[in-house]
């Protein structure tokens, strides 16, 4: 694919028509043979929740922990908040939130302890943010009696304890249940909607969409593509497909659905037929709909399934595996998708 | 309050909440100081120098305290920070690097003081404390001695990758150490090799350079030297290791 999130080159001049958080230029990293990060550019800008996705091993940790000067880089021009992550980390680090992968806080240390530790004077309430979290009725709990989900929410308090501009989560809502899923994106979105910018790492798809308004995909340390998780969907799995029963369908309405705008197949399977498959473009569902309301033959069993951005990320993997492998890319297909 | 001082209350707190420095630290070298003061009796023995044998083992009990610190403590609880994570989220959090070494050497030199408060108010009505004869060379071998053990624990804590690799190192250095260097036999009952190998170890020179000039023994200038260099040594590693 070879499209990249902010499309500049290293050695390039950036553009700085929007104010960006953090622009990353020709980032390398390796460990001893392997290289994790490959020539890797990257804009946040500011007040944006951008998405960090892809497989296992893309790189995608080690290109945060370079941002936040956790690791130094092999190549590459970094600035985060105007500050270089390896020159300046001790400057950088106070204005950075970050909720970090495969991290703990000492196995005794009580939440409330944490919080009286990581806190700066510019700090907000801690009891507020422990409140925010369902934490408070923990407060003295000491951090190995606490379950998956407590210690990610307790971490997400320390990330965002002392205002940071910018702030990293990393696996964020990983052990957590739906509903304290639910309850961490909604003080995600409320930080972005106070000017906080966010930059997520996830494998969770439906958190991508949830919260950001733009994706970076990277693959094998490489940003494979970028853009609105609605653009990635319409780009790598277009692909809609309705289903429903029709025992006795009026002459001419299954011609009609195969002309509409944006369909590629229309098929009978099942008993005498009687189940209908549409695919096609995700635009079929609407225009199918209607028809199927001009005829006055509305079923009581029909299903959508939309593709959804895992759909997009795997054929996006797939599509760029293949062009890898054979040179070319390969058609987008439904791997999955929602109803 | 600064980020060390921070770092110093939570670490204070933690200590005192881990069974290992309660054992290891404050317990075992009480508990053994009890057991072998009391074994070889309270009259002057030749083997311990013409010395109390009793007191004896309370002026060499110090330093096992500050041993116990330095080769089991300390490593074992830094290489379980760096093996769990918590010294990459202290890091990303703005912790400055060296800002956790200073404190455990805060915290090491902390634990050493109580704990060597702790043995000598439980060995003063049983055992009696013995008179200090050379103050000043016990006073500057004490802390001294301190430092070297929790630079060696810092260097030992940023080198070993695990807290199981660290507990067997450390376990595996400290007993020769405390039965050839301050809590076992006096060396003059020791055989020619063991007391050669004995010699040059670390805590056989620091047991050395309090408890002679305590027990007025003599000076014991070289092993105060070697406490020096050791301290010297030890304090340039760990502090390069933790960028300080």
């Amino acid at each position: 694919m070879g499209r990249r999130a902010g499309g500049g080159r290293p050695g390039t001049l950036v553009d700085m028509s929007e104010p960006q958080v953090v622009t990353v230029r020709g980032l390398r990293k390796s460990y001893g043979t392997r290289v994790v990060v490959d020539d890797l550019d990257l804009d946040v800008p500011a007040g944006e929740i951008v998405g960090l996705i892809g497989a296992n091993g893309a790189g995608k940790t080690t290109t945060v922990e370079c941002i936040q000067g956790l690791r130094k880089p092999d190549a590459g021009r970094l600035s985060v908040l105007g500050l270089d992550p390896v020159t300046q980390a001790a400057r950088l680090r106070p204005l950075v939130g970050s909720q970090l992968q495969e991290s703990a806080l000492p196995d005794r240390l009580r939440v409330a302890e944490a919080v009286e530790l990581f806190r700066t004077p510019r700090a907000r309430d801690g009891g507020e943010l422990l409140e925010q979290f369902g934490l408070t009725a923990r407060r003295r709990s000491v951090f190995s009696s606490l379950s998956g989900g407590e210690r990610q929410r307790l971490f997400l308090v320390l990330a965002l304890l002392n205002r940071p501009r910018l702030v990293i989560l990393d696996e964020l809502t990983q052990g957590l249940d739906p509903a304290a899923r639910r309850n961490v994106w909604a003080a995600v979105r409320q930080l972005n909607d106070e000017g906080t910018t966010v930059l997520l790492v996830t494998h969770e798809m439906d958190e991508a969409e949830a919260l950001c308004g733009r994706v970076v995909v990277m693959r094998a340390g490489r940003v494979i593509d970028a853009g609105a998780p609605a653009d990635l969907v319409e780009r790598h799995a277009s692909t809609a497909v309705i289903r429903f029963s029709l025992p006795d369908p009026p002459a001419g309405l299954l011609d009609e659905v195969r002309r509409l705008d944006g369909v590629r197949e229309v098929t009978r399977s099942g008993v005498s037929g009687t189940l209908v498959t549409v695919r096609g473009h995700r635009r079929l569902v609407a225009y199918a709909g209607a028809v199927l309301v001009r005829w006055q033959t509305v079923p009581a069993d029909l299903s959508v399934w939309q593709p959804s951005l895992e759909d997009a990320l795997l054929g996006l993997l797939s599509a760029d595996q293949d062009s890898v492998d054979q040179g070319e890319t390969a058609p987008d297909e439904l791997l999955g998708g929602r109803r | 309050m600064s980020t060390v001082g921070r770092l110093v209350r939570a670490e204070l707190r933690l200590m005192t909440r881990d069974p290992l420095v309660l054992t290891f630290v404050f317990a075992f070298p009480i508990v053994t100081m009890l057991i072998i003061g009391g074994a070889f009796g309270t009259k002057p023995d030749p083997a311990f120098e013409n010395i109390n044998p009793s007191h004896w083992y309370v002026a060499s009990y110090l330093t096992v305290v500050i041993a116990a610190t330095g080769l089991v403590m300390l490593p074992v609880h830094l290489a379980s920070y760096r093996e769990r994570g918590v010294l990459r989220r202290f890091a990303a959090a703005g912790f400055p690097r060296w800002s956790f070494a200073l404190a455990q050497l805060v915290v090491g030199l902390l634990t050493n003081l109580v704990a060597c408060a702790l043995l000598l108010a439980v060995a003063a009505p049983v055992y009696g404390v013995p008179a200090v004869h050379d103050g000043w060379r016990v006073a500057v071998a004490v802390p001294l001695g301190a430092v070297a053990f929790v630079s060696l624990g810092v260097l030992l804590g940023s080198l070993l990758p695990s807290a199981r690799s660290a507990q067997a190192v450390g376990l595996l250095l400290f007993f020769p150490s405390f039965l050839l260097g301050a809590g076992g036999p006096p060396p003059r009952v020791m055989g020619s090799v063991v007391k050669q190998v004995a010699g040059p170890l670390p805590l056989t020179l620091l047991t050395n350079a309090v408890r002679a000039p305590w027990l007025g023994l003599g000076p014991a200038t070289g092993s105060l030297i070697g406490v020096v260099v050791l301290t010297v040594a030890a304090t340039a590693l760990a502090a390069r290791r933790a960028a300080l």
